[in-house]
């Protein structure tokens, strides 16, 4: 009880400690590599300047950004314009041509409803595969266990 | 961009301001130029120039790849017709900040341009509803058409049946 070291009683500082700790490791990690880079690109890339289209000149999708992350984004990132607007205008032609055959299905079911003069769309064709396959499973249980 | 050319100080006053301005743009500057611009690449870019497609009044019923572009090609001349009245609306603010209080006189040309800019801007697109559709545009020009057929010009009063 009389030692020379007492035993300090106060709150936890762990919560602070911890909150440090991780200011820390985030600034590290995250703020200063960033500062660092996008200060380099400003710097030393720096915005491009508007400039006309040459004649018979088609611009690549990225030199039409002026920042240069901008530009490195469109380059490696992220979808062009013209690849989404095309890759929609197969998506809907594609769609559109579905929803058209189904439209055409409803209507000959309407008439044969009317009609009632033909079962040749009922007719579902059969072939013999799924029978042989089970007649050579039948033959061979018989081989394996004596049985059918 | 560059600054606008300052006129040389003769007063000491100017030549104070002056001389307290360029504490930070000498500094600023001299490092622009002798370490920043030397080092950059002489990149540009350009601004994209759209095909025109059909329009919607030139496409077929039961084709909705063709309205789909429509539709694309209507929202990007909305943005262009909006910067354009901006433009012209900007002109006009500029010209009124100027001359006040003379701006009913000196600036009702400009006035009068953006009066005609932004009723085309409004005939066209305005009045359509949050969700923008290029098949109501075109229903609100023709039903304009017929209106203007029965009554006349707009803005010249219904004709009422006998």
């Amino acid at each position: 009880m009389s030692g020379h070291e007492m035993m300090h009683i106060k709150p936890s500082r762990w919560s602070w400690n911890r909150f440090k700790d991780l200011l820390n490791f985030y600034v590290m990690l995250g703020v200063i590599p960033a500062t660092v880079v996008i200060t380099y690109i400003n710097l030393f890339i720096g915005p491009a300047k508007l400039a006309e289209i040459p004649e018979g000149y088609v611009p690549e999708v990225h030199e039409y950004y002026a920042h240069p992350i901008t530009r490195w984004m469109t380059k490696h990132v992220k979808k062009s314009y013209q690849q989404e607007y095309e890759v929609m205008c197969q998506h809907i032609y594609e769609t559109d041509y579905a929803r058209k055959l189904r439209l055409a299905e409803k209507r000959v079911h309407q008439k044969m409803q009317e009609k009632q003069d033909s079962q040749a769309y009922y007719y579902e064709p059969v072939t013999g595969r799924n029978e042989r396959h089970i007649k050579s499973m039948l033959e061979r249980s018989v081989e394996n266990v004596g049985t059918r | 961009m560059e600054d606008p050319p300052r006129a040389p100080a003769h007063n000491p006053f100017f030549r104070f301001v002056h001389a307290v301005q360029n504490t930070i743009d000498r500094p600023v500057t001299w490092f622009r130029e002798s370490v920043v611009t030397p080092n950059r690449p002489d990149h540009v870019y350009y601004h994209q120039k759209f095909r025109r497609v059909p329009t919607i009044d030139q496409c077929y019923t039961d084709d909705p790849v063709c309205r789909f572009e429509a539709q694309q090609q209507f929202n990007r001349d909305k943005l262009v017709d909006g910067e354009i009245v901006q433009l012209v609306r900007q002109r006009l603010k500029e010209c009124i900040a100027y001359e006040i209080p003379d701006q009913d006189r000196k600036c009702a040309k400009l006035k009068e341009e953006f009066d005609k800019v932004s009723e085309s801007f409004c005939m066209k697109y305005a009045d359509l509803g949050p969700y923008n559709n290029v098949k109501d545009a075109y229903m609100k020009q023709k039903h304009r058409m017929l209106w203007e057929r029965r009554h006349g010009k707009v803005g010249t009063g219904m004709k009422i049946e006998e």
